[in-house]
């Protein structure tokens, strides 16, 4: 895209203006500045417009312009994303799907809702319950996030354990693809015919197009649950605890587990009742029939004792669980009261491997002279390494980033992946190759160029750039698009 | 076949892996007998045949188990038939990761039997699991009745190798349960029947054998009643894994127990305590407001029951003439169950039907009318169905008909606006189209 000229800037927004309405374009460069990065501040890039559709065929026709212009566009919803996948990372337009939050319909005896992409996720739990329904995908963003990210990233969640991820949950989208036509994949009945279109779209981050439409499953609330607390006074106990309770042929609703730096984070934020003295504790949920819970809770807890827990208990009461719950989801927030900022990465590891990948993330995180808190579904593999730092401390940014990378490889090297629920975007772009050949990313490519040919929808992301794909060993090196000086790393 | 082509396909799999002339009788599809059939034993050979074959311009076609070869629209030249069968070996199964990884030829029953030893399994149960293999399973997006709790293909596949047509060997997802770096290759491979790439291993995820499994089956009066049941359950408390809905001809061949009318199977698993409480819950639910008989089916009955409901496209009527696959909403399921059978009696043909009520997934089987000119009448039913579930907002397949019904009715429904993307799909990963040609959506 040519710079884009005042007097032509001018003209676009009169052209949005009229498009969308007053006050649903904004293209001053302080208003811009909200919009410049996402959860992960690391990355930061300014667009030349945010918009506010409220229709799907508002969004196409942005779409359309932006063709026409040969400008990047970019879909965002809350900005609550981890990995830069919003960000307008060479410029153009920044389509915010935030008026579009309604809940069109809900089908209660087919189990299914259809929803805007801007609806809040815990919105559609909320708006089904009354019901006795619920949309399973629980990010611990869920209070803010959008369904319409959670597509883009196909989000997971502390209870994906048993219920799988976003993917499992859609089964049809209206989509604006990246030439501007609108159409449906998928729809409200199962298997339908041709590609897969719709399990394509779910994890592509937003380079496919923009999902304006989403029927998603909703899920019966479960007639009962028990949630169990085990403590543990070493780390390697209870990872130790996760594999002996999948090997008494228990799948958990979720498993999740905090480390003593995160617990003590988290007490002194908003005291939820977790020892401050253990050195990890797991948060195991089990859900479903009333019948047979007490012999699953049983089993669960026999297993953290032969593990080597000190205490095992079951929460009381709804409250007691909710407190426990509030901690868990909480701890990101918690960690501004011990460091003025962290970095959290998202790798992902078989089970088994917990033990030893948890030792080394601390090695790493020590050798660099950082300190790292751990919060995460245990029960899936799913780690996140949350690494504290000063940001006023010169050079430690670049510190963070090595010695998160060197964690990525950890994950790497143990048949694991550098992303579970996060997304790829432009963070982690060059770690691809870690754990995909150049015929797998070639493949990748392909199937990018049939959605995305003239490459305008959310470029700069996913793909390593040139550089990195020859590379064996990967370190700090400045992002293709900070060395075109389009975004800035720190 | 063009003897260079021949000899180089011997010099890359040896010439005992080569089959060609009469030999190539088992392979034959729709009636016409495939130029050569090779048996590749290492991926890389894979590759090399696709390139050998794209070099020739001869279309290839993979096979597993040829359980659900004959779905889809026979391919237009018979080419060169490409079996997965030498690569079956189970490559890992790490139980405390409840994950396992196996070749694409290794067939669902093996992979069950080693996964069972470690009591473990994959919750996919489509028919055939005898012969059908896991590569077949993915391509073709085959399913069973516990897809009701436990979901598809698309719900368990959590890594993917696949050769493409330019012989490069793709990798998508990975072995760990949770994953979002890169595209989701595995999804786009799943229900693609061979016409991207040729699926080469795959991992999975695995659940516990569950304590205790069982059927319930509850015998109504109409298939409407039957239908109200299945509403009911899925609206209660009950998790049941299976929720089939059988017409009074599916639950006849079924042979159920001599009663008569429709029929609900439901799977019932778990915990000792929960099969329990929801055996007798479910007797409660539907005893409510009807007459309904229920019977616990549990060991070697219940597993004939299951065998019995993969087999019943073949074995419902005395003379099969073709098969249907319909998805549409769950609560339509009994009615167009309903009507379906007045179609099919209206043209003088009898029909069965079997559904998985919860998702709305409906095989319907159409039986009686051969001879000449019955093949006008076999399809004109068929079109009547294809037309009343489009209006139900529906999709219907023609899973399986001789090819005189094929040559009169579409296999699949006419392509959407997606399809479009589908082409440039098929386009970007098998440029020469040399991947089962014209046996998909739209002439993919």
């Amino acid at each position: 895209m040519a710079t884009l000229t005042d007097a032509r800037k001018r003209s676009l927004r009169r052209e949005m203006e009229e498009l969308l309405g007053k006050g649903a374009v904004l293209s001053d460069p302080e208003e811009l500045l909200v919009y410049e990065s996402d959860g992960l501040t690391l990355f930061r890039a300014l667009a030349d417009f945010v918009v506010f559709p409220q229709t799907a065929e508002q969004v196409a026709a942005l779409v359309r312009l932006s063709n026409r212009e040969d400008m990047p566009f970019v879909a965002r919803g809350a900005g609550t994303g981890l990995s830069g996948g919003c960000l307008p990372a060479e410029g153009g337009l920044v389509i915010s799907l935030m008026r579009m939050n309604r809940v069109l319909e809900v089908d209660y005896a087919n189990q299914f809702a259809v929803v805007e992409p801007g609806l809040v996720n815990l919105h559609l739990s909320w708006a089904v319950g009354p019901s006795g329904f619920y949309y399973a995908p629980d990010p611990s963003s869920q209070q803010a996030c959008t369904i319409g990210g959670n597509i883009a990233n196909n989000s997971g969640g502390p209870h994906t354990l048993k219920y799988g991820v976003t993917t499992n949950h859609v089964l049809g989208l209206e989509v604006v693809l990246p030439d501007g036509e609108l159409m449906w994949i998928g729809g409200k009945t199962r298997d339908p015919q041709g590609y897969d279109l719709t399990g394509l779209f779910v994890g592509s981050e937003g380079t496919f197009g923009i999902a304006t439409k989403i029927i998603v499953r909703i899920l019966k609330k479960p007639q009962a649950l028990k949630t169990v607390l085990a403590v543990f006074d070493e780390i390697d106990q209870a990872s130790a605890a996760v594999s002996a309770i999948i090997a008494r042929g228990l799948i958990p609703a979720a498993m999740e587990m905090i480390d003593q730096l995160t617990i003590q984070a988290v007490e002194d934020a908003f005291g939820c009742g977790y020892p401050r003295d253990a050195a990890a504790a797991l948060l195991i949920e089990v859900d479903g029939l009333a019948a047979g819970m007490d012999e699953q809770a049983a089993r669960i807890m026999a297993a953290c004792r032969e593990a080597g827990a000190r205490d095992v208990r079951v929460a009381r009461d709804a409250e007691e669980r909710e407190l426990l719950w509030k901690g868990r989801k909480s701890a990101f927030g918690a960690y501004g009261r011990v460091s003025p900022a962290y970095m959290v990465m998202d790798g992902v590891i078989p089970r088994t491997k917990l033990p030893y990948v948890l030792r080394r993330v601390n090695e790493i995180t020590a050798a660099h002279g950082l300190r790292v808190g751990n919060v995460f579904h245990a029960g899936d593999g799913n780690l996140h390494p949350n690494i504290l730092y000063d940001p006023r401390e010169p050079g430690i940014e670049a510190r963070v980033v090595a010695a998160g990378g060197e964690i990525l490889k950890v994950c790497a090297e143990v048949g694991g992946s550098i992303s579970g629920e996060h997304g790829i975007g432009l963070e982690k772009a060059d770690y691809m190759p870690l754990i995909f050949t150049g015929a797998d990313l070639e493949c990748m490519r392909r199937v990018k160029h049939a959605f995305n040919p003239r490459g305008l929808c959310n470029p700069g992301k996913i793909f390593p750039s040139r550089k990195a794909c020859g590379e064996a060993g990967i370190a700090y090196r400045p992002h293709p698009i900070e060395e075109k000086g389009l975004a800035q790393r720190f | 076949m063009d003897a260079d082509l021949a000899r180089r396909l011997a010099s890359l799999v040896g010439d005992r892996h080569v089959l060609t002339g009469v030999e190539c009788s088992p392979y034959v599809l729709e009636g016409r007998t495939p130029e050569a059939v090779v048996f590749p034993g290492s991926r890389e050979e894979v590759g090399g045949v696709l390139v050998a074959a794209a070099g020739a311009g001869v279309p290839v076609t993979p096979w597993g188990g040829g359980t659900r070869i004959s779905v889809g629209m026979p391919p237009a030249r018979p080419g060169i038939v490409l079996s997965l069968k030498r690569l079956d070996r189970l490559v890992e199964h790490e139980p405390a990761d409840l994950t396992a990884t196996a070749e694409a030829g290794m067939t669902l029953a093996a992979f069950q039997a080693a996964l069972g030893q470690r009591g473990q399994w994959l919750s996919l149960d489509p028919p055939n699991a005898r012969e059908g293999t896991l590569g077949g399973i993915l391509a073709s997006n085959a399913s069973g009745p516990r897809r009701h709790l436990y979901g598809t293909a698309r719900d368990l596949l959590i890594g993917l190798t696949m050769v493409l047509a330019d012989g490069s060997i793709v990798r998508g997802g990975g072995k760990v349960v949770k994953n979002v770096a890169g595209y989701d290759l595995p999804k786009l491979a799943i229900g693609s029947f061979g016409t991207l790439g040729v699926i080469v291993e795959a991992t999975v995820k695995l659940r516990p054998r569950p304590d205790t499994d069982r059927l319930v089956v509850a015998w109504f009066e109409r298939v409407k009643d039957a239908g109200a049941g299945a509403r009911a359950i899925m609206a209660s408390d009950l998790i049941p894994s299976a929720l089939e809905l059988a017409d009074a001809e599916a639950v006849r061949a079924l042979a159920l127990g001599g009663r008569e009318g429709a029929a609900l199977l439901v799977g019932l698993d778990g915990l000792p305590e929960q099969v329990a409480w929801q055996s007798t819950e479910l007797a409660r639910l539907l005893a409510d407001g009807a007459r309904v008989e229920t019977r616990v089916l549990d060991g070697e009955e219940r597993d004939r029951v299951w065998q019995a409901v993969g087999d019943l496209p073949r074995r419902a009527l005395a003379e099969t003439t073709a098969v249907m696959r319909w998805g549409v909403l769950p609560t339509q399921v009994a009615e167009l169950i309903d009507h379906g059978g007045d179609v099919a009696r209206r043209h003088g043909l009898g029909a069965a039907f079997i559904a998985h009520a919860g998702v709305g997934i409906v095989t319907a089987i159409l039986g009686g009318g051969s001879g000449g000119a019955a093949a006008n009448t076999v399809a004109a039913t068929l079109g009547d169905w294809r037309a009343l579930v489009r209006d139900a907002s529906g999709h219907a397949t023609l899973e399986w008909a001789p090819l005189a019904v094929k040559e009169r009715v579409p296999v699949w429904d006419p392509p959407g606006a997606p399809h479009r993307i589908m082409q440039r799909l098929k386009a970007e990963l098998d440029p020469s189209g040399i991947l089962n040609p014209g046996r998909f959506v739209g002439g993919i």
